[in-house]
């Protein structure tokens, strides 16, 4: 088997000046290609474990691996080259007054020449469906667009993993939606993916594997299905899977056999069930 | 019976930008909770707004049509008048801190002092409003130390020591992990089975349907459904053709009952559908 | 709890020593006399006096860190600075009297006397009203603090508005964290030259801007809809009264004043230094 693209050993992390320790031990390895959730109350550990991925932080015990880079000895711009990291808020980062410089401002960064950096932010552009707008000044585009204005100012760097920290809090379910296909086309073209998210109905129809993280520490870490239909211990930690599988499982407790995921997969079952 | 809420061809356009808001009318009856949903940009913060005056007074802009809320014309009267009459919650609970008030209870205090009630009736209503959001023992602590839900709580709070005739909340839970949502929910849940005329714009519309009595659907400042509940969230076409997700279960048996040629009764609850499913299926 | 306590650490276990107690406006009057009494006189000596009192009570109701770092950052690298370029032979104009010789690099310089004066004075001057006005502010009950300001005749929108923006500045640290978070992510590199560092801050104050010009109008809404606009009689929940110990205070320093005047009239303006004023 290949080599993890990220591996995480052994993870302790502490805020400076604080005694708490946010993270206590977590071993996590990423391949290639994976759709992955990060699921947790706030304050559970997903952000701060995610921002050991790109490099902002440093374990303060244990290690962070990146394509076999130490991320405690590489400088961090190094490793953010590699793990593209999409904050929750866009005004956080939206600084210029054409979204084609918005794009263009991590690659010039990374000192590309003109010509690289057309290409990249086409391209990156044309991925998130914004292809267009490129003279538009970012604070005219609605909320949705702008999200994904973010989202193409990460792709452009070219990473290998992209990491986006709960894309879809505070948007309509159409954005959801335009989320959720766009994380499964950037999967298929190659890009390993961590969506940390509150979203359980988003999970459920986008993730291939999730982790649930509480109190620093990984609680459940496994294909999605299995992890969302663990009633028990997503209770423990006060999560409720999606209503079909709210459904599914008060139905199999009255002897039904039945185990669906989203509502498609529920609408066959049932087709199923009924016929009979 | 007098609505509380009367909107009457309502119609608003920002500081030089276009309509927001056409034509909208509709009315809301002391102790109903009515639930506004709709995409982005539809018109529901501003539809919030409107009710307690920010749209027109804080804002300018153009308007026409009428509201009356309690009585009182929002035309007419000042934002301060109308927040005696109406209490509004926002999205962000952090923007909600008047940022003057070193502790819970000075929160939950401000409004009231701001409209210069007696001492001793503050300290009575302080005590009651913390105690309908469940915030006893957090009297002392910083607003800005409390998670997410706490102080959405301790913002409606500050709302409810008003006691305002309307309680209006704009996506209260947008920005709030599992527990927060529950928090809140719970508390507006309460609010309403004790008679509290609520409007509340949601995106959770699964949470929305267990305690909303009417919903009005908005679309690009127009509406495009209203009624009960239950008349509303059944129109899956509809709304999926306007980007909305029904509740998954109204979907699921909507598209089953369409497929296979069922009639199953469309449930717009988890414990509707669970009820509707094992009968269908024969189970207890 | 103060409202400067707030600022510096969102919750702090608050001392109670006599100098919380004191009324705000004896406090604020301290401020202003100290003040004005280490301009009229001209003497560092004098200047220091006020300074080591003030830090003592500072120190007693336990606030003193603070103020000491806020004189670390500001005066001591002021008073360095200012003190070698003023009493060298730099060109400061009213250099006329040598009292000694030192040597730099290699270069014998003479020391001036009316340059070393200023350059101690003037800082030290600054200090006292720092560390007062901090001190005011540190040991003040916020709702206190309002309801003295609002004695004061201060306009009750304006307490707000600068209460309110010192509650936010620690939010506004907290968002630029994270906003230079977002753009070392995108690869902000810190460890470059002059014009890229340019160009850093930018994509970093203006989000930052932006963000807080938000605040602001949020806030706004927030306090309209709260009937912060109502015309009637705010009620405040604090009484400003002055109690035993502020008519000690005060007496203090009345009589400090009548010993100070009567130094001024027989000795003059700089008692103990003997320093000639410069524009004599």
């Amino acid at each position: 088997m290949a080599d993890p693209i990220i591996k995480v050993v052994n993870l302790w992390y502490q805020y400076p000046d604080s005694d708490f320790w946010a993270l206590r031990g977590v071993n996590l390895e990423i391949q290639r290609g994976e759709l992955i959730a990060l699921i947790g109350q706030n304050g559970g550990g997903k952000s701060t474990l995610a921002k050991n991925l790109n490099g902002l932080y440093k374990p303060t015990k244990g290690r962070v691996l990146v394509e076999g880079l130490d991320t405690k000895q590489v400088p961090t711009h190094e490793i953010v080259k590699r793990v593209g990291y999409v904050f929750q808020n866009p005004s956080h980062q939206i600084f210029e007054s054409k979204v084609w410089d918005e794009v263009a401002y991590g690659p010039k960064n990374f000192g590309l020449d003109e010509e690289e950096i057309k290409e990249r932010v086409e391209w990156a552009l044309s991925l998130v469906g914004l292809q267009g707008y490129e003279d538009t000044h970012p604070y005219d585009l609605d909320y949705g667009k702008m999200k994904l204005l973010t989202v193409a100012s990460v792709l452009a760097m070219k990473p290998d993993v992209l990491v986006l920290d709960e894309p879809t809090t505070g948007q309509d379910h159409k954005g959801r939606w335009i989320l959720a296909e766009l994380s499964k086309k950037l999967n298929r073209e190659g890009f390993t993916i961590v969506t940390i998210t509150h979203d359980m109905r988003y999970v459920a129809e986008v993730a291939k594997r999730t982790i649930l993280i509480a109190n620093g520490q990984i609680l459940m870490d496994g294909p999605t299905r299995k992890v969302l239909t663990d009633i028990e211990t997503l209770r423990k930690a006060a999560i409720k899977p999606p209503q079909v599988v709210q459904l599914a499982h008060a139905l199999r407790d009255k002897g039904v056999e039945i185990d669906a995921l989203t509502v498609r997969e529920a609408l066959e079952q049932f087709k199923k069930i009924l016929k009979k | 019976m007098e609505p509380i809420i009367k909107v009457e061809r309502l119609a608003y356009s920002y500081p030089k930008r276009e309509l927001v808001l056409y034509d909208v009318s509709f009315e809301v009856q002391k102790g109903e909770v009515l639930g506004i949903i709709g995409p982005n940009g539809a018109g529901k913060s501003t539809l919030c707004k409107s009710l307690n005056g920010l749209v027109p007074h804080f804002y300018g802009g153009k308007y026409g049509g009428r509201v009356v809320v309690a009585g009182m014309e929002v035309l007419k009267h000042t934002v301060a008048e109308l927040s005696t009459k109406v209490g509004i919650v926002f999205q962000d609970p952090e923007e909600q801190m008047s940022g003057l008030a070193l502790t819970v209870w000075e929160e939950v205090a401000f409004g009231l002092m701001m409209l210069g009630f007696p001492k001793e009736e503050i300290i009575r209503r302080v005590e009651e409003a913390i105690k309908q959001v469940g915030l006893e023992g957090f009297e002392k602590r910083s607003p800005f130390e409390l998670s997410g839900g706490q102080q959405q709580r301790l913002a409606i709070a500050t709302v409810l020591a008003v006691k305002p005739e309307v309680l209006v909340l704009d996506e209260p839970t947008a920005q709030l992990d599992p527990i927060g949502k529950f928090e809140v929910f719970s508390v507006i849940k309460r609010l309403a089975e004790e008679g509290s005329t609520i409007v509340v714009v949601e995106h959770e519309i699964e949470e929305l349907a267990t305690f909303a009595d009417n919903i009005l659907l908005l679309d690009q400042g127009r509406i495009k459904a209203y009624g009960p509940a239950r008349d509303v969230l059944t129109q899956v076409e509809k709304l999926k053709s306007l980007g909305v997700d029904p509740p998954s279960v109204t979907e699921l048996t909507y598209y089953l009952n369409k497929e296979l040629g069922t009639s199953l009764e469309v449930p717009i609850t988890l414990d509707e559908a669970i009820k509707i499913y094992s009968e269908a299926i024969g189970v207890s | 709890m103060s409202a400067g306590i707030s600022l510096l650490k969102r919750t702090a276990v608050e001392a109670d020593t006599i100098f919380q107690r004191l009324d705000g406006r004896v406090k604020f009057l301290y401020f202003i006399w100290a003040t004005v009494i280490v301009y009229i006189f001209y003497d560092p000596y004098l200047t220091l006096a006020f300074l080591v009192v003030t830090l003592a009570m500072a120190a007693y109701a336990k606030v003193l860190k603070p103020i000491a770092m806020t004189l670390l950052i500001i005066i001591v690298p002021w008073i360095a600075l200012g003190v070698l370029i003023l009493s060298l032979p730099f060109g400061f104009p009213w250099n006329k009297t040598v009292i000694g010789y030192i040597n730099i690099l290699g270069w014998r310089l003479p020391v001036y006397l009316e340059g070393l004066g200023w350059g101690i004075t003037w800082p030290l001057r600054i200090s006292v009203a720092i560390s007062s006005a901090l001190f005011f502010y540190l040991t003040t009950n916020q709702a206190k603090l309002v309801a003295t300001l609002f004695k004061m005749k201060v306009p009750f929108k304006a307490i707000y508005m600068i209460i309110a923006t010192f509650q936010f500045i620690p939010l506004l640290f907290d968002e630029a964290n994270t906003i230079i978070q977002a753009q070392i992510s995108r690869g902000l590199r810190t460890d470059v030259g002059v014009l890229q560092r340019i160009k850093n801050y930018l994509a970093v104050v203006i989000p930052l801007t932006i963000s807080a010009l938000n605040k602001v109008q949020t806030r706004a809404i927030t306090l309209e809809s709260r009937g912060f606009s109502a015309p009637v009689k705010k009620t405040f929940l604090y009484e400003a009264k002055l109690g035993v110990a502020d008519w000690i205070f005060l007496g203090l320093m009345a009589a400090a004043t009548v010993f100070l005047a009567w130094v001024y009239v027989t000795i003059g303006y700089s008692p103990i230094a003997h320093l000639e004023w410069i524009w004599a």
